[in-house]
């Protein structure tokens, strides 16, 4: 049986521990009496994943066996999560091509032959072939993919898409055509945290900007508290009223899936290990990664870290109606990434590591490690922040002035030309949103390269908007200077130092609670 | 009787009175000789007239006590009209003189000690022999007196060694052969520099560096290099002239030619020759310190305080004999107050030496004691460290000088050589700087080594009695001689501070300015929309200015993909071998270059091209893409500006940048009946001149403001292009193309592809 989550007070006799920074990571003393979250150990794995998936498809939660649902002559559609998750990519087969293999199968036996394969990227780059090869698997992609009958959803194509109607409070749902005017699409999803999933899926993952600016922009972003809660977050609010319209429209077979904690394996098993316990062994990886990584080229680190593939357990597979799925998978991630906090500290402690969802096979540009760490693992609650209102976030990321040209082309213009002006988001969602939204370039590159929506760094710097609302003072250790600036936040050489810059607002002797994850926790604040 | 009392009435004819000497002795006659009248000959340059650079002059802070309240003369004109009389003209050609002259003191000439021959002999011989003829004429056959002061200078001793008498120079050189020898040797060695084998030379030493950016530049620099070459010869050979008779250089050479001329001339008209030797600032008037201009000490000077003369190829011991200008001036007054017989000019040595020596080694612990106690202040590196001279002797600073000129050839050999970068256009930047030290060395030790070493020692026994014959208050007004002057005050006092001056106010000005350029470096001005309704146009090249690639590189990301793994590694190695012999085409002429590489393009299939750069190759160019190249392009659009995307690279490869231009001109590959290209182009590749052809093709006809239209490019090829912009813009420049692009203050960018961006990932092989 794997040990849940707890937290640690540090005292003399805790060793150094391990901080995630960027491609790299750090020893680091930390105070005595801090508070070190540990999220739980890896959940044991279902045993035999094809006969779970077999159950879910055919005694689904409050819908009809898949098989029964399937019939000659019907358009099918199968959507699947995109690239962003899990985070890192998993190790094949990928979780995602079992399931698509098993509901293909059921298909072929029914005599279905309208099938089309969407990954739901919204406003996400495209993924390449190798990408959608890796997530489907080869058999799938080598029928699908020649014929066009696999592909990156456009939410540029106006053609393509389908105004669906309005939910009460007016927001627009429009989605793929081909998803909107199928007889049953299937969402096959992968559930790494608690905020995806659920209505998620199919009303944010195959919508157009018209429909995602209702929730994704400043103001529903500064009352989604948290993201990780989808019942006290504004933007999950938004998302469930549009799949109320959407269900209407189309019939949504929902399977979700859940993972498990196993993230490093081989010799990077040590970073999900807690470091009283390294063995001989562990600590001999440990020095020589971190040695290894000291010497190695920037380019060459990158290589590793972008090569780091999980093993990832599966924990549950629920299928059927989206609500009741998503309840189910919501316990699951519960039970895996859960750790009770009593009250909320003055510092919080975060080390933002080389993953994210923006940036895999491709490098973490400063906007998004600000997101990372801004956005996710500051959201990583329930309940409520795990530092209190005004108090200060401390993360370590080296922050270089680093941006892929071919995924992010608008995030350096963002940085260049919209954080120089300001970097206050409702500010900037008035200001140049809308330029950015609709510029001919993005939206050429998005639609026919491998770039990110002129829109999404806005999202981004949304995404953040919480905890920028929230902190008092925002301090990077070992960041590049100039490039934390321009973010408007402070960069400190050493966790002391920063300690002492924020003192001014949490005084010299600030409880502190350092988030040591990944692998993923939530920490529930009482 | 007082000097003014004896001067009085009298009219005297001032010859280069803007010089320095001239203007100083202007101000003496205004001053201290009330009843003289003047005439100066003044040239109009530029758009002003003789008359108002006089007026200009005497707006001067020395002439202010002249005119005003408590003067006689209300303004600077009023004292115009009552004092001088400006003819306007030439010594060239001087024009006719008033008939009324007393006195002439001809103080124009040419200072330089370099100047090229024929022009040593216009001014100091031919010029002077002109005057005095003009001279002549206006006495209209009478025999008036005209007192003609000659100034010459002490140094038309030229190398003798000891004691120079006050007397003339025994020599027996004929100034009527040697004036037209010459004269002459302006067209001989103009004639010489159009010899084929002269020419050839040029433009072979002209082409290596500019061939790359067309003909027409070459031919321009070749120009150039000629007539630099007629003007190094000119003065090469006056100064070897010079030497083969005897001279330090054609400066004295042709000053004591000059004295022969007026020795002739002392037959019709009494005449004294004052031989000043190094004149310096004034020790009281018109005020301590006062200097125009440079004369010879101070680029030294300044250059040791800046730290940049190692050494001087001085003896220690050998005097250097410097004068006070006030002392010329009261000498020049006191002689023109005598009266010398015909035929026996009498002869002053306005100098130091002789009395009151201040030697070389005293000279340098002067300026040092100066610098130490008042260093320069040259930014943010402090106090500049003060070179300690040895005095070596000639011979090792010399081949000091030697070593460093051929260490910084070898170094510029290099640095042109390497990939270029951030850094090597440093190292340029620090190469460039040296080669101006070095060459600033090299002009001034060639220039006074020989006075630095000069072991003579002027008489100056006339001038002193002229100072003793001084009468009452005279003594203080006139004062000439030296032997009052205390070096180490007056070096560390008067002249050191004087002369620093202005030099400091601009290190001030400068260190500001160099701030903000450093606080706005790489960052370029936003463009504006055009205002007038013309047309402006933003021409941009490929390779190297908007993306890291170059034809070979790109032409390997095409070939390779269509190659199984044996014929990938068989290409490559082919590549590999020809790479040098590229390398030297493509340093020689772009053109055959490119044609050499698409030559290997012959059977492909133009259209499978294009199908793999749209499906394979546009990531890879895309990634590539500098982000700031992009938001300068779309800045230019979004102001209306015209985009131009020029380039040597083959159509396909520009398809992914289509919809940020709005024309793309690139090298179409000719293609057969059947889509598969030729290996020829359908047309000359669009490079060096040609690009420059073309945007003016473009624009002609049209509305396009071409002054206000930008240019942006990495490489000296483009050189013809950026100049036809008024806006150019040097991005990443290679070190040739950063040279130009900083004498002509273009701006200069550095827009690097970004860091994640692989060079060894080729498409569609290893990459993901």
């Amino acid at each position: 049986m794997s040990r849940p989550g707890f937290v640690l007070e540090v005292d003399d006799r805790t060793p150094p521990l391990l901080v995630h920074n960027g491609e790299g990571f750090l020893l680091e003393r930390f105070p005595l009496g801090t508070r070190v979250v540990y999220p739980p150990e890896a959940l044991p794995a279902v045993r035999d994943v094809e006969e779970a998936i077999q159950n879910a498809l055919l005694h689904p939660l409050e819908s009809e066996p898949l098989p029964e649902l399937l019939r000659p002559g019907m358009r099918l559609t199968i959507a699947f999560d995109d690239i962003s998750l899990p985070l890192p990519p998993m190790k094949k087969p990928d979780i995602r091509q079992r399931i698509i293999e098993a509901v293909l199968t059921m298909a072929a036996d029914a005599g279905v032959d309208d099938v089309e394969l969407i990954s739901a990227n919204a406003l996400h780059r495209r993924l390449t072939p190798n990408e959608l090869r890796d997530i489907v698997g080869e058999r799938v992609f080598r029928s699908f993919f020649p014929d066009g009958k696999l592909y990156n959803f456009d939410a540029e194509d106006t053609a393509n898409l389908t105004h669906l109607g309005q939910t009460k409070h007016g927001e627009d749902v429009e989605i793929s055509k081909r998803a909107a005017e199928s007889d049953l699409l299937v969402y096959v999803n992968v559930n790494l945290v608690a905020m995806d999933g659920g209505h998620k899926s199919t009303s944010i993952g195959l919508a157009s900007y018209k429909s995602l600016k209702h929730h994704h922009n400043s103001h529903t972003m500064i009352h989604s508290r948290s993201f990780m809660d989808h019942k006290a977050s504004k933007m999950h609010h938004s998302a469930w009223r549009m799949g109320a319209v959407l269900t209407e429209h189309v019939k949504v077979f929902q399977i979700e899936t859940t993972l498990n904690n196993d993230i490093f394996g081989g010799p990077l098993e040590f970073l999900q290990k807690r470091e009283w316990e390294w063995s001989i062994k562990d600590q001999a990886s440990m020095l020589a990664t971190k040695r290894g990584l000291d010497l190695a080229p920037a380019k060459m680190r990158h290589k590793i870290f972008t090569d780091v593939r999980a093993n990832y357990g599966l924990t549950g597979i629920h299928a059927g109606s989206i609500e009741p799925v998503h309840e189910k998978t919501i316990e699951n991630v519960h039970r895996q990434h859960l750790v009770e906090v009593q009250g909320q500290s003055d510092v919080a402690i975060m080390g933002v590591p080389f993953v994210g969802p923006y940036n895999v096979n491709s490098v973490m540009n400063p906007i998004l490690a600000a997101c990372m760490g801004l956005g996710y693992y500051f959201n990583s609650y329930r309940g409520n922040p795990i530092v209190r209102k005004d108090g200060a976030v401390i993360l370590y990321h080296p922050v270089d002035y680093e941006f892929s040209q071919l995924h992010h082309p608008s995030y350096v213009d963002f940085f260049e030309e919209v954080l120089s002006e300001s970097t206050d988001p409702a500010t900037i969602e008035a200001k140049f949103e809308k330029q950015y939204a609709e510029d001919p370039w993005y939206i050429h590159l998005y639609r026919t390269s491998y770039a990110y929506h002129g829109v999404h760094p806005f999202y981004m710097w949304y995404w953040i908007s919480h905890a920028l609302d929230h902190c008092g003072d925002i301090v990077w250790v070992g960041a590049n200077r100039k490039t934390v600036e321009r973010m408007g936040f402070r960069s400190a050489s050493t966790l002391q130092d920063a300690l002492e810059m924020v003192s001014h607002s949490v005084g010299r002797s600030p409880s502190i609670t350092y988030l040591h994850n990944p692998p993923h926790l939530l920490a529930d604040v009482r | 009787m007082s000097l003014a009392d004896q001067l009085a009435g009298k009219k005297v004819l001032v010859t280069g009175v803007t010089g320095f000497v001239g203007e100083a002795l202007l101000h003496r006659i205004l001053g201290d000789l009330p009843g003289t009248t003047v005439v100066a000959i003044i040239r109009p340059k530029g758009s002003m007239t003789g008359t108002a650079r006089m007026a200009q002059m005497l707006k001067k802070d020395i002439f202010q006590p002249f005119y005003g309240e408590g003067t006689p003369y209300a303004d600077a004109d009023e004292l115009t009209a009552a004092r001088v009389e400006v003819v306007e003209g030439d010594l060239s050609d001087v024009p006719a003189l008033p008939k009324d002259l007393d006195i002439v003191v001809h103080c124009a000439g040419d200072v330089s000690f370099d100047p090229p021959i024929h022009e040593a002999f216009t001014t100091n011989v031919l010029g002077t022999k002109s005057l005095l003829e003009r001279i002549d004429e206006s006495r209209d056959g009478t025999d008036r007196r005209i007192h003609y002061v000659h100034i010459s200078t002490a140094y038309t001793a030229g190398r003798r060694r000891g004691a120079i008498p006050e007397a003339s120079v025994e020599h027996t050189v004929d100034w009527r052969v040697e004036a037209e020898a010459g004269m002459a040797m302006k067209s001989r060695i103009e004639e010489a520099s159009r010899s084929a084998a002269m020419l050839t030379k040029f433009r072979k030493e002209s082409e290596k560096l500019h061939r790359r950016a067309g003909h027409l530049t070459a031919a321009a620099d070749t120009e150039r290099r000629r007539t630099e070459w007629v003007a190094k010869k000119l003065v090469e050979t006056g100064t070897e002239r010079a030497r083969s008779l005897g001279w330090t250089d054609c400066y004295t050479f042709t000053k004591a030619l000059g004295e022969r001329v007026v020795e002739e001339f002392a037959s019709k008209l009494p005449t004294s020759i004052v031989r000043p030797a190094i004149i310096e600032s004034a020790v009281q008037s018109p005020h301590p310190g006062w200097i125009e201009g440079f004369k010879m000490a101070e680029p030294l000077i300044l250059a040791y305080g800046r730290g940049e003369l190692p050494e001087f190829p001085a003896s220690p011991d050998s005097v250097v004999e410097i004068i006070p200008v006030d002392h010329v001036v009261g000498a020049i007054c006191a002689v023109m107050a005598t009266e010398p017989e015909l035929s026996k000019p009498e002869y002053y040595h306005v100098s130091s030496g002789a009395r009151n020596p201040l030697t070389f080694e005293q000279l340098y612990a002067g300026v040092r004691a100066y610098f130490s106690k008042h260093p320069f202040d040259l930014g943010e590196r402090g106090a500049v460290r003060l070179p300690v001279w040895k005095f070596p002797g000639g011979d090792s600073v010399e081949s000091m000088l030697r070593y460093g000129e051929r260490a910084h050839k070898i170094a510029d050999q290099i640095i042109t050589h390497v990939p270029r970068g951030e850094r090597t256009r440093k190292y340029a930047r620090e190469l460039d700087v040296q080669k101006r030290r070095i060459d600033f060395l090299r002009r001034y030790m060639d220039l006074y080594s020989e006075y630095a070493q000069a072991e003579l020692q002027f008489i100056d026994d006339n001038v002193l009695a002229l100072h003793n014959a001084l009468e009452g208050d005279d003594r203080e007004k006139f004062w000439c001689d030296t032997s009052i002057v205390d070096w180490q005050h007056y070096l560390q006092e008067v002249h050191c501070p004087s002369v620093t001056d202005s030099l400091r106010r601009l290190d001030v000005v400068r260190k500001k300015r160099n701030k903000a350029l450093a606080e706005t470096a790489g960052t370029l001005k936003k463009v504006q929309p055009s205002d007038d309704g013309s047309q402006i146009i933003a021409a941009f090249d490929m390779d190297g200015t908007l993306l890291s690639s170059n034809v070979i590189e790109t032409y390997l990301w095409m070939r390779l993909l269509e190659l199984d793994s044996h014929q990938r590694v068989g290409e490559i190695g082919s590549m590999l071998r020809k790479l040098p012999k590229l390398i030297a085409a493509e340093r020689k002429d772009r053109g055959t270059f490119l044609r050499t590489i698409y030559r290997r393009y012959q059977g492909a299939d133009l259209d499978e091209l294009n199908r793999i750069v749209d499906e394979v190759l546009a990531e890879h160019v895309l990634e590539r893409l500098s982000g700031a190249a992009v938001r300068r392009i779309r800045e230019h659009k979004a102001a209306g500006h015209t985009t131009i995307l020029i380039t040597g690279a083959v159509r396909p490869l520009t398809r992914p940048l289509e919809p940020l231009f709005d024309e793309i001109v690139a090298a179409e590959l000719a293609v057969d009946d059947r889509g598969r290209c030729t290996g020829f182009l359908s047309g000359p590749p669009l490079v060096g001149e040609s690009r420059a052809a073309w945007i003016k093709h473009r624009a002609r006809g049209t509305n396009i403001d071409l002054s206000k239209s930008y240019a942006y490019a990495d490489s000296h090829s483009d050189l013809p292009m950026l100049t036809t912009v008024g806006n150019p813009v040097a991005v990443s420049p290679d070190v040739s193309l950063f040279r130009a692009a900083r004498a002509a203050r273009w701006q200069i960018v550095d827009w690097k592809t970004p860091a994640t961006s692989s060079r060894l990932e080729i498409p569609g092989v290893n990459a993901r």
